[in-house]
């Protein structure tokens, strides 16, 4: 199997499995710690696994913890991209600046480290306000000026990529290596070969979930995405709660710049496009639906690592940079029709 | 009436968990009009939907025309003559009546679209029809009754054999109403079968030939209506007996306090310069036709819109609403006519629904107290006797009727102490109706104020203690429920004030 017929697939097990399996499928789907867990995701943590043995048999070098750790520096940026924007898509929004705000967050905090020398810790505090003034602008304009989320985040995608163009003079940016003084924030994702960013990511996530399904915020985010009038006609303030969502997701995307720059020190300004899709496909892969009112940031975790295994595999395959892009493009429309075939079918 | 035109045979169809129908038996003649009755639920819909190809059927028979047919999507029922006009209607506001009528199949003239005979068709339609609309109108122009025309129209322009239609008076006001029953004593008279859903037995009575009841998926029976008394059809579909008896003079204490005055309150072009008064444990009826302006005063007043002008004072003090917020936190619920869009929240459970406007209360700390949640949920299902498995079931899942108590439940746990109840039993079955009724009358005898919007006449005299009558955005009555009749609202609806 090739990887094009790999990602269409993807797509097919998502939206298919309710009519492949017939009765015995619903069975499955009914034991109750099936439920708790949740059908697609167990599905999707299957996929992760298959994906896994795939390509440790087809790539070279595949199998080992060499790979595992590279994967994994994919997943926590893209993670943290990926856990703040199901936020923003459980409100029924979108939010395609989340890739670009995190290397305009990269570059400008990395210019004050190094072209300032502000103190480290400084500088990702830094990281992570520029993203949360990003969420901010987006939040405040989706919400309180009822501008299409598609233009704002489209619009502020471009300010994002000028400001940081602006601000380095269009010069990349190196953070410090793990043996300068300076390099203790690469400890952030490993000790050793202890991947401690994964124990953050995870906690993280957790924190996300809780928020999501625990809390007024995240009872009024969904419900708000779900069916938006009806909650502002039951007296709930539906815009301070909307604009909250795009300001968490652009506070992760503050997040994500640290642990990118952890991973790969090096941010190259008027990029980052690239990843909004890939964490959007993260999202929506792990069953948060476009339409709003449903999230499963337990799938989203899933999802991510999905992508971050299948960036991984191509380029272990031999592929290019560009089947990379080509695949995600893919997956992105398949989990998308998935979801909208999953709907047609409630309705 | 002619010979069997459509006759469906133990027609039987099961969804995941529920038997929707159970070998349902169903008729047309030719030239007749066959009511379908039932409460929600029933499974009307679902067999017109198999009727029209929507759904594949699990077994039984469907003979058109004296030949099994099995239509496998809505266009192959059309080509054969089977066409359902829709409670929602289908048409496109910037497009000219003609233009809607024939979408999808224009009339051409090499490649430019042929308007001129789009209009004389259309114009040959309607005078068949004795339908009075210009061809040329903008659709968006049109009140809600004469879209529903052009509906009724391009219908037939199918060549529509057998018409099915689904609830089509929920929409229109009293005169359009006539209007319509005139079309189908015309179609009638064509010799064209009509199928007509609805939940108004003064309908049935006046418009139908036959009715056939259903109850949980179930054939009950068919009478004749000229043979048979409104009790005997509720009585098919609900196995019960049950009417909340009309009120005959008010139940306000002379002295009650008045807990909400409007005054002078202006919004937009449907509301002008509206006073009123509403006072503790009263219910206030809201009358008048479709378009009169009711919705927009009621959202006004809850802030769901913004206002121009106007004073309200809740409890003697005067008050600043500009959001919903403002208003309940000044103790005003609004329940929506339209419950699916701007009630309830689908994609969220029993509970969840019923803390919406007060989950504040039920915070502790951070999070969310889903144990408190679900017990003051429960303790509602169990007062305002809902029908759901239970407060952990999405509420989309449940019927119409108890979803409208999901949303009352909602204002009463928010205890909110002046209830607007728009159309609060628009679309709910006959013995939910009453269910409701029953809950306005206590509720406001245990002193909570109710604004009860209403379009049907006979909801307004029996429930109200006194009466609104709004005409074209402005009040033109006010009416206490001793003196009021149908007439005297009617006069009031229909009467301007310049």
């Amino acid at each position: 199997m090739n990887n094009r017929e790999k990602s269409s697939s993807l797509a097919e097990i998502r939206g298919n499995f309710g009519r492949l399996g017939g009765v015995k499928l619903g069975k499955i789907k009914h034991n109750p710690i099936v439920k708790k867990l949740g059908f697609n995701r167990i599905i999707l943590c299957c996929v992760l696994v298959l994906m896994y043995v795939l390509f440790c048999f087809t790539g070279k070098n595949f199998a080992g913890l060499p790979r595992i750790l590279s994967a994994l520096n994919y997943v926590y940026f893209l993670g943290f991209l990926s856990l703040g924007v199901t936020f923003v898509i459980g409100t029924g929004g979108i939010d395609f600046s989340i890739g670009p705000v995190m290397f305009c967050a990269a570059l400008v905090s990395g210019f004050c480290l190094t072209s300032h020398g502000m103190p480290v810790l400084l500088c990702l505090l830094i990281s992570i306000l520029v993203g949360t003034m990003f969420g901010i602008f987006n939040g405040y304009l989706v919400s309180y000026w009822s501008v299409p989320p598609f233009i704002v985040s489209m619009a502020s995608m471009n300010i994002a990529k000028g400001v940081a163009s602006v601000f380095t003079k269009t010069q990349s940016v190196s953070w410090p290596q793990g043996v300068d003084a300076n390099g203790w924030f690469r400890k952030l994702i490993k000790v050793g070969d202890f991947p401690v960013g994964l124990v953050i990511f995870l906690v993280f996530a957790v924190i996300c979930s809780v928020i999501l399904n625990k809390t007024r915020a995240g009872r009024y985010i969904l419900s708000l995405g779900s069916n938006k009038e009806a909650v502002r006609l039951s007296g709930v303030n539906v815009r301070k709660w909307e604009m909250l969502a795009y300001v968490i997701c652009g506070t992760m995307a503050g997040i994500a710049a640290i642990f990118f720059v952890a991973a790969y020190t090096t941010v190259q300004p008027g990029y980052g496009d690239t990843y909004n899709n890939e964490a959007i496909a993260g999202c929506v892969m792990g069953g948060t639906s476009m339409a709003g009112g449903l999230a499963s940031i337990g799938g989203t975790v899933i999802g991510v690592f999905i992508i971050a295994l299948l960036q991984e595999g191509i380029l272990a395959l031999g592929f290019t940079k560009d089947y990379q892009l080509i695949i995600t493009g893919l997956i992105v429309i398949g989990a998308v029709y998935a979801d909208v075939v999953a709907r047609r079918r409630r309705n | 009436m002619g010979e069997v035109i459509l006759k469906m045979k133990e027609i039987s169809k099961a969804f995941p968990g529920v038997q929707a129908l159970d070998k349902v038996d169903f008729e047309v003649k030719r030239g007749e009009v066959h009511a379908l009755m039932g409460e929600n639920g029933a499974g009307k819909s679902t067999l017109m939907k198999v009727l029209t190809g929507i759904y594949a059927k699990d077994s039984g028979t469907i003979t058109f025309e004296g030949k099994e047919v099995e239509f496998h999507n809505t266009r192959d029922a059309q080509k054969a003559g089977i066409v359902i006009v829709h409670q929602e209607l289908n048409m496109l506001g910037h497009l000219t009546v003609a233009q809607n009528i024939f979408i999808g199949r224009e009339f051409k003239k090499g490649i430019r679209i042929d308007d001129r005979k789009m209009n004389e068709e259309t114009k040959k339609l309607f005078d068949r029809l004795h339908i009075d609309i210009e061809p040329t109108e903008t659709m968006s122009n049109l009140t809600v009754g004469k879209q529903q025309m052009c509906e009724i129209a391009k219908a037939i322009s199918h060549d529509a054999k057998v018409i099915v239609f689904d609830e089509p008076s929920a929409a229109l006001t009293e005169t359009e109403i006539e209007e319509l029953f005139k079309i189908i004593r015309d179609l009638r008279k064509q010799q064209i079968g009509i199928v007509y859903i609805s939940h108004r037995m003064d309908e049935i009575k006046v418009i139908t030939d036959r009715v056939t009841v259903m109850r949980d998926g179930c054939y009950v029976g068919t009478l004749i209506t000229e043979e048979c008394t409104k009790d005997d059809i509720i009585n098919m579909m609900v196995g019960r007996v049950i009417y909340e008896n009309p009120k005959e003079k008010s139940m306000v204490a002379e002295d009650a306090p008045v807990v909400l005055k409007v005054e002078h309150l202006n919004a937009g072009k449907m509301v002008r310069d509206v006073s009123f008064e509403l006072r503790k444990g009263e219910i206030l009826g809201f009358s008048g036709l479709m378009g009169a302006g009711r919705t927009e005063t009621a959202r006004a007043i809850f802030g769901a819109d913004a206002k121009e002008s106007g004073d309200i004072y809740v409890n003697g003090q005067k008050v600043e609403i500009n959001s919903p917020e403002e208003a309940v936190k000044c103790g005003i619920g609004y329940l929506s006519e339209d419950r699916k869009r701007y009630g309830i929240v689908v994609h969220k459970t029993v509970a969840e629904n019923s803390t919406m406007a007060c989950l504040g209360d039920y915070v502790r700390g951070l999070f969310i107290n889903k144990k408190a949640e679900r017990n003051i949920s429960q303790d509602y299902v169990n007062s305002l006797a809902t029908k759901t498995p239970g407060v952990d079931e999405l509420v989309v899942n449940l019927s119409g009727g108890n979803q409208q108590k999901v949303v009352i439940a909602k204002w009463l746990i928010r205890d909110c102490d002046i209830l607007i109840f728009d159309e609060p039993t628009r679309g709910i079955d006959v013995g939910a109706k009453n269910e409701i009724y029953k809950l306005m009358n206590r509720l406001a005898s245990e002193g909570k104020s109710i604004i009860m919007i209403s379009s049907e006449m006979t909801e307004i005299l029996r429930m109200s203690d006194r009466i609104v009558v709004m005409c074209e955005g402005k009040k033109t009555g006010e009416i206490s429920i001793e003196e009021a009749s149908q007439e005297s609202i009617m006069n009031m609806a229909t009467r301007e004030i310049g």
